[in-house]
């Protein structure tokens, strides 16, 4: 029997079995990592590690492990600002080895100064953590993949209440007073007591709602996959208005009082009369927008991020795109300081970046590019 | 220009499916495997016949192989001959398979993008959706809950993934024809092995929801085996096809192995 010539085959089976073990392995971005910026300083969920970046150089101050170790703490992908003291960071990790290894959710709470673990043990949940919590009157509640929403205690991360939904919650809560609102896949949007996590009341859309609402003065407004965005009844989550747009809306809006400005996932960004509803006007970006715009302080400026890694700078006033500037991966999330706003990129050697709001002109890239 | 004659065209029509099954994504994946494996019926007729009359030349190949061991040219000469008395193309297996390939692959991505295990996978999904049929962005996410599973996990208990294991190899044991060749025989015992455990690692890795989609294809092949007409015998030794090609099932020649229908030589989802 002539061995060598029959074990090609079986070789490039097992040859596939190596690939697809590669594909399902490392690095592999499932969601987007998140950043905020906290008195001068960026902390930043980039994959293989939590960093603090001075936002002026983008000069790392600490990182979370010290040197990155994926198969202790899986990717890093949310990072929420607990109090002047903490932060709390979600990570994948997996649990078990070979083909029997599982995933689930792990949050941590760092100190700002350091990133130094500050609770006894972290908590764990059955699924990702796609979005980072919120905290308030001692309560931090972020919501999980496996369709809970948690409440822990800040100071030691117990859990005090959880409130299951029935789909995914990867959405952002929001916290106003003693009441949290919180989105999830099942087309539901809760407003829950933030001290024990019962119902005050749910609005139900056409179909899953993914962001943090947002809220101005007796108002909540959140977008839908069934195209419209609506204007809720803080108390009551009564529907005031809905907008109908072109495609899924998914990202939180953004508003300077009295305009409302959103983009649906075609590229649209609609400017509406935050009272009535009304269209502005509407413009376009080229590809797929999932985040939420954000407005520079002095409301001149409109900033989309869009899915194929382009960053745009519109005017307000008409719409009118003034620049944009592309990079590679995924935009994560945005925050604006000041005259800069800075990004987080997946699958893209950069993964941080600032660029000026005016002009869209590069500051600096974390890891810096090499010449 | 994959998704819109490809991908577009099958996750639309999984989501019409969910809705018109009562939103059962079990029930939605099963539909459309149904749909796309009868869609590729007429060529896996044609490939399984191809592979069969094929199968029938062998011992004249064989023959061949053997004069003409020391003259290659001659040898190629004499095989296209024998091809061209037995009206086939040695090429021809190969053409019905490679236009399945892209519709199966096709299939694989629809249900894992519908499915939309991650967020990322989500937001490419919202490219895929026909925004001119109404109602089906209410539909998303799919119901993910199935008996004990998470559709977008993997199996917890393993369950799938063994069924997917013992499926995989049923069905490619019964489409593996005999072969007097040892090293075709070696070879098809590897396969017999390998491809089962290979498709069983791919769904202790990937969401469930594709498990279901090789279990049903799978059994899809079973039940094409066990319902097509038998293959009447014909007198050993017999180098050519009968001129009927409609004829579903080969002629069996006597081995050292019980006859059994040679089929194609690879199962395919």
């Amino acid at each position: 029997m002539n061995r060598p010539s029959h074990i090609y085959p079986v070789a490039l089976a097992l040859l596939a079995v190596l690939l697809l073990a590669g594909c399902s392995g490392g690095v592999h971005a499932t969601t987007w990592t998140t950043l905020l910026l906290h008195d001068g300083t960026l902390y930043v969920a980039d994959l293989e590690q939590v960093r603090a970046l001075d936002a002026e150089t983008g000069q790392e101050t600490w990182a979370f492990p010290a040197t990155p170790d994926l198969r202790q703490y899986g990717p890093f992908y949310t990072v929420t600002l607990l109090n002047d003291e903490l932060l709390l960071v979600t990570s994948y990790e997996r649990t078990g080895g070979g083909f029997f290894a599982r995933s689930q959710g792990v949050l941590r709470a760092l100190s700002l100064n350091g990133g130094r673990l500050a609770w006894p043990q972290p908590f764990t949940a059955g699924g990702e953590f796609i979005a980072p919590g919120a905290a308030g009157d001692g309560i931090f509640v972020i919501g999980n993949s496996d369709g809970n929403v948690y409440g822990l205690r800040i100071d030691d991360g117990t859990l005090v209440w959880q409130y299951p939904t029935r789909g995914r919650v990867w959405a952002t809560p929001l916290i106003i007073s003693d009441t949290v609102y919180i989105a999830s896949l099942d087309h539901r949007l809760y407003a829950l007591d933030l001290q024990t996590g019962a119902l005050r009341w749910q609005f139900q859309a056409g179909s899953a709602m993914a962001d943090r609402p947002l809220v101005l003065t007796d108002t909540l407004y959140i977008g839908s996959f069934d195209h419209n965005l609506y204007a809720l009844r803080l108390t009551d989550g009564t529907e005031v208005w809905r907008f109908t747009g072109a495609n899924w809306f998914w990202g939180t809006p953004a508003s300077d009082g009295s305009r409302l400005y959103a983009a649906d996932v075609n590229g649209n960004v609609y400017a509406l009369d935050a009272a009535t509803g009304q269209e502005i006007w509407r413009s376009r970006v080229q590809g797929t927008v999932r985040l939420g715009p954000a407005l520079s302080p002095d409301g001149k400026r409109l900033l989309i991020a869009s899915e194929n890694g382009t960053l745009f700078g519109l005017d307000t006033a008409d719409g009118f795109v003034l620049w944009q500037q592309a990079g590679q991966g995924q935009l994560g999330s945005m925050a604006i300081g000041g005259e800069r706003v800075y990004v987080t990129r997946v699958n893209a050697p950069q993964r941080v970046q600032a660029f000026y709001v005016e002009n869209g002109r590069p500051v600096w890239s974390y890891p810096a590019q090499q010449q | 220009m994959w998704d819109l004659l490809i991908l577009n065209p099958m996750v639309n029509l999984l989501l019409l499916f969910y809705r018109l099954l009562g939103h059962q994504t079990v029930l939605a994946i099963t539909a459309l495997t149904l749909v796309v494996r009868l869609a590729v019926l007429p060529l896996t007729l044609k490939q399984q016949q191809s592979a069969r009359r094929m199968q029938e030349l062998q011992p004249e190949l064989a023959k061949l192989q053997k004069k003409y061991a020391d003259d290659k040219e001659k040898l190629a000469q004499e095989q296209m001959k024998l091809y061209r008395e037995a009206g086939m193309n040695p090429l021809g297996g190969c053409l019905p398979l490679l236009i399945q390939l892209p519709l199966l692959y096709g299939l694989w991505q629809a249900i894992m993008r519908t499915l939309a295990v991650s967020p990322l996978d989500l937001v490419r999904l919202s490219q895929n959706v026909y925004s001119f049929i109404p109602g089906l962005a209410s539909l998303i996410p799919l119901q993910s809950r199935f008996l004990w599973m998470d559709l977008g996990q993997p199996d917890p208990y393993y369950v799938l993934p063994i069924l997917v294991v013992v499926t995989s190899w049923l069905s490619q044991k019964i489409l593996t024809p005999p072969s007097t060749d040892p090293q075709s025989r070696a070879m098809n015992q590897q396969m017999l092995i390998m491809m089962p455990l290979m498709f069983g690692f791919i769904s202790i890795s990937y969401a469930s929801g594709l498990s279901i989609y090789f279990i049903i294809s799978n059994l899809v092949t079973l039940l094409q085996y066990f319902v097509t007409p038998k293959p009447q015998p014909v007198p050993a030794g017999a180098a050519e096809a009968p001129k009927e090609p409609e004829r579903p099932k080969e002629a069996e020649r006597p081995k050292e192995r019980p006859p059994q229908p040679a089929r194609r030589k690879r199962g395919r989802r």
